[in-house]
């Protein structure tokens, strides 16, 4: 029932207190934040804190939010940069803690199924493990560009940076993904098909 | 040996190609968090809410304190000035503490400007 409420009408109905009708906008919204938190931060309780923060901090600001980008777009702001802050942390602790050379793992190697395909979920792990191998700078544009489908533009205001700056990442990213997935390319194809 | 043609890039301000492997990529996208998300996350507002009440609360007895103590000082020396020359001490004077003597002991009911008539005689 729920679902056919508008956006607008669940705001105004957290507004005024109800957490339903917020509870009804994280279940809508949880897919895109989840994207955007885990696509930087890999899977974890980090990424689970992260994305919880996004809706506390979106909660907080409910009065403050006047629609002027959509919904998604203003959550997807504030899980990026949470994000990124969440990376310099984690960055900061390796510095402090860990030699540079303990944090380079090989690539796990993917399991096959009995005639020697990947099923989904592995495929999902293998570019899910291709996109978090890339540096922050690349990955915060693949996520934005390819995760949200975000215009360049778009994804230029979110980072901070010039247009210019997105296409050279988002080329350099995608040459790096190339170099690691060509492989699953072709049996990808169909990725979007098996996932529906 | 074969040239492979580079991957056409992105255009200026386009949405993403149908490129195989930008398919790939995005098919690839996570969608959810551990099961219960929605409600951790209310938990964490219900959390935070109360953590805000206490401390707005806290906030309040912040700016009460100074009041209160001022008051209390004001009050203190109008009662020492007032009872300076009769009072035993300065500290009875500012508390405007009667003084303690045998006749204020047997005569409760004046004490502290009481009205009630009392019962026990002397």
């Amino acid at each position: 029932m729920i679902a056919f409420v508008s956006d607008a009408q669940l705001l105004a109905l957290a507004r005024g207190g109800d957490d339903r009708a917020f509870g009804a906008l994280v279940d809508r919204y949880e897919p895109a934040v989840a994207a955007t938190v885990i696509g930087m931060l890999g899977r974890g309780d980090e990424a689970d804190d992260v994305g919880q923060e996004t809706f506390i901090r979106f909660h907080r600001s409910l009065h403050k939010f006047r629609g002027e980008s959509s919904l998604k777009t203003y959550l997807v702001h504030i899980a990026i940069n949470l994000s990124i802050n969440a990376l310099r942390r984690r960055r900061r602790m390796l510095l402090r803690f860990v030699s540079q050379d303990d944090t380079t793992m090989d690539a796990p190697e993917p399991r096959l199924g009995p005639a020697g395909e990947l099923d989904v979920t592995e495929l999902q792990a293998v570019v899910q493990d291709a996109v978090a191998r890339l540096s922050e700078k690349h990955r915060a544009v693949v996520v934005l560009r390819l995760f949200h489908e975000s215009s360049t533009r778009e994804t230029a205001q979110m980072l901070g940076v010039p247009e210019g700056t997105v296409l050279s990442r988002l080329s350099r990213a995608m040459k790096e993904l190339e170099a690691q997935l060509a492989p699953y390319v072709k049996s990808g194809a169909a990725l979007p098909e098996m996932i529906r | 040996m074969t040239h492979r043609p580079t991957r056409p890039p992105f255009a200026a301000d386009d949405r993403p190609t149908d490129d195989p492997l930008a398919l790939l990529v995005r098919a690839a996208a996570p969608r959810a968090f551990s099961s219960g998300f929605r409600d951790r996350v209310l938990a964490g507002i219900g959390a935070r809410r109360e953590a805000s009440l206490g401390s707005a609360l806290e906030r309040q007895f912040i700016r009460i304190v100074p009041i209160a103590a001022a008051v209390t000082l004001l009050l203190a020396g109008y009662n020492w000035w007032g009872g300076r020359q009769t009072a035993a001490s300065p500290l009875d004077a500012a508390l405007n503490l009667p003084g303690v003597t045998l006749a204020a002991a047997y005569a409760p009911a004046q004490l502290f400007g009481a009205t009630i008539a009392s019962t026990v005689s002397p």
